[in-house]
């Protein structure tokens, strides 16, 4: 390399500071350098080049206004002392678009994000060539090195009781959710014994090619445009979101109704940063005995499960992308929780409680159909998130949680790791109470705490964090979601869900680029307080007590009644007149076994 | 392809309108969505406050479902 005599000056009033590390980088690299302060004309650049005999000059431009005139001149009077032909001229800065530098005369121009070592190779006369590879994303474990231990030995004893009861009431009981799981097992989804359990509309499909209202198959042609793009749009370098080993995982939630727009979608998401996905299924599926099969594409929300659907997408993830597929909620949740396994999914999603409070599905249906499931994603190792949406509902967020600790202790029984899942959102209860009237942090933090001390369980908060702070305006709707991350971030929880910069708005489906705007805004909340946290005020600790001593008190009340089943149908876990009601779906299907 | 047909899902155009009231502001939304060609569009935020109107204002290209244009082939963006 031979050593270049460069002058370096800013052409705006104070703007220097991408210079001053150019200038940093060419000394290191040997050169001789000459900064000028800010403020010089162009004049005065130029004399100063002749004077130091400099054989680069580099610009800044910071400032857009004017700027096509400025670096014009400033040519022009470089052309004037007759050394144009001696001298490299580069410009840089925000206002600078490379095209219009080369149109002015400029050697090269660079734009905003230029690497300082760009810079340099310049000067040094050769080409730029961009490093490969970066830190590389690899797939990681939600769970981590969460014991499962628990703090708080009153609870611990009473989860026990109850989870033993609830037990030896699974044994003798079976449903038809857990006869097709089985049947599927045996090869045998879609054949008669499996029909015979199924609802009209998966008879029709599998008997007569009859398709429920809404769905289509797709079609070769359509798959073979998207194997094209897929392979086209693989993504080399996902985005990294988190400044810190403990920041927590991204996800974000898919189902579009169609697995093609899903897969758009995730895409897209994975190459911003998202470290999960999480695949929502329609809502009528939660209520219709039986699943369908093949390639199916839906009008509405939510994406169909099907063997082929499920498929499609895992081929389409990238190794780094961990992969949820929900069951928590209807009348497929182990024959769903089995798929999911088989087609290679990370984590699932299982909770009888809201399932059967706030999602519809009868208490004692979803209760036996759940246990099953758990045993299914505990062969598969598959850590299942227990969602608490029932404090959508009106539950009171205590209830909620003393269910979903009962979930926990029944799936670590079946030998599974379950993750909790707090909701991080502005409840009816707080609507009602007025706890977030001040802030949204100390709540949502005494959730955490409470939790932590009960046991030392992994934690992702959903779904999506800021539920209910969210509008349709796109700014609002990014901002929360990066301030709920950003709170995320500071209590040392495993994994958060983000929703859409336009999930507020229910005219229509969310959008890929919506999806992108609260990606950014989790990677800045991030990068804004890398090791340092948000400090919750002393109502934080206060409130974290009251929830230990009123979660203790409702699993005493459900040990007391003896069934963890019927105080779901008696209130205890949530009542009527707060919001819950045992859903009806696949009510009486429950059957003692002989 | 066509440049629109590019568009993944939906084109948002975020601005703000000079305009009397919201009811105002949702006829010229219209009115701007279809000078551009878009007919299938809706109103996801709209705010009046002072002297008009901040808007977002959605067109879907492709909704879930469809037969996306961007499935198609073809490269060029005319």
């Amino acid at each position: 390399m031979t050593e270049k005599r460069v002058l370096l000056s800013p052409l705006d009033p104070v703007h220097d500071i991408g210079l001053k590390m150019i200038k940093n980088a060419l000394d290191e690299a040997g050169h001789t350098t000459f900064l000028l302060p800010p403020d010089v004309t162009p004049g005065e650049i130029v004399e100063e080049a002749l004077d130091r005999k400099a054989e680069v000059i580099l610009l800044s431009r910071t400032l857009g206004y004017g700027v096509a005139e400025l670096l014009g001149r400033f040519v022009d009077l470089v052309e004037g002392a007759g050394i144009r032909h001696k001298v490299r001229l580069g410009i840089g800065g925000m206002a600078i678009k490379p095209e219009i530098a080369a149109e002015l005369g400029f050697d090269q121009g660079f734009g905003p994000k230029t690497p300082v070592e760009e810079a340099v190779a310049f000067v040094e006369g050769r080409n730029y060539v961009p490093p490969k590879g970066g830190k590389k994303k690899e797939k990681r474990n939600l769970v981590g090195d969460r014991t499962y231990a628990y703090h708080h030995q009153g609870i611990r004893t009473l989860l026990e009781k109850i989870s033993e009861k609830t037990l030896e009431w699974f044994d003798g009981v079976e449903s038809p959710g857990i006869r097709r799981a089985e049947l599927r097992e045996a090869g045998l989804a879609g054949e008669k014994d499996y029909l015979t359990i199924s609802d009209a509309s998966i008879k029709d499909y599998f008997s007569q090619g009859i398709l429920p209202s809404g769905l289509r198959l797709i079609s070769p042609e359509e798959r073979k445009g998207l194997q094209d793009m897929i392979s086209a749009g693989r993504v080399e370098n996902p985005r990294i979101l988190q400044r810190n080993p403990r920041h927590p995982l991204v996800f974000i939630q898919y189902g579009t109704g169609c697995p093609f727009m899903d897969i758009a979608h995730i895409k897209g998401t994975e190459a911003w940063g998202a470290d999960g996905v999480v695949h929502f299924d329609p809502s009528w599926g939660a209520k219709t005995e039986g699943l369908l099969a093949g390639l199916l594409s839906h009008e509405e929300n939510g994406s169909v499960l099907t063997e082929e659907n499920l498929e499609l997408i895992k081929k389409a993830l990238e190794p780094s992308t961990l992969w949820q597929v929900r069951a928590h909620r209807g009348l497929n949740t182990p024959e769903t929780v089995l798929l999911a396994g088989e087609a290679g999914a990370d984590l699932t999603k299982i909770n009888p409680v809201y399932g059967s409070l706030g999602g519809g599905t009868d208490p004692e249906r979803l209760l036996a159909d759940a246990i099953k499931a758990m045993q299914y994603a505990a062969r598969y190792a598959m850590p299942f998130d227990m969602p608490t949406n029932e404090e959508l509902c009106g539950v009171p967020a205590y209830k909620a949680f003393a269910g979903m600790l009962i979930v926990t202790h029944l799936g670590l029984e079946m030998g599974a790791k379950p993750v909790l899942q707090p909701l991080f959102c502005y409840s009816p209860e707080m609507m009602l109470g007025g706890q977030m009237e001040d802030n949204y942090i100390d709540y949502n933090a005494a959730k955490v705490m409470a939790l932590r001390r009960i046991i030392d369980a992994p934690i992702w908060a959903g779904a999506p964090i800021g539920f209910l702070t969210h509008t349709e305006e796109r700014v609002q709707s990014a901002v929360s979601t990066s301030f709920h991350a950003g709170m995320a971030a500071s209590l040392d929880i495993e994994g958060i869900s983000i929703a859409s910069a336009d999930e507020a708005y229910s005219g229509g489906p969310i959008t890929l680029p919506a999806r992108i705007d609260t990606l950014q805004g989790t990677g800045e909340a991030f990068r804004f307080l890398g090791s340092s946290r948000m400090q919750p005020t002393s109502r934080a600790e206060e409130w974290a007590e009251e929830l230990m001593t009123n979660i203790h008190g409702v699993l005493k009340e459900v040990a007391e009644n003896g069934s963890f089943l019927d105080s779901l149908y008696q209130g205890i876990l949530g009542s009527q007149k707060e919001g819950a009601y045992p859903g009806r779906n696949g009510r009486r299907t429950v059957q003692e076994i002989k | 392809m066509e440049a629109k047909a590019r568009v993944v899902d939906a084109l948002d155009i975020e601005t703000f309108l000079i305009c009397k009231n919201e009811e105002e502001g949702r006829r010229i939304s219209a009115g701007l969505m279809k000078s551009m060609g878009c007919s299938d569009f809706d109103l996801v935020f709209i705010h009046h406050e002072g002297i008009g109107a901040r808007v977002r204002i959605r067109a879907y290209v492709n909704r879930p479902g469809d037969r996306y244009t961007w499935l198609e082939g073809g490269d060029g963006d005319d």
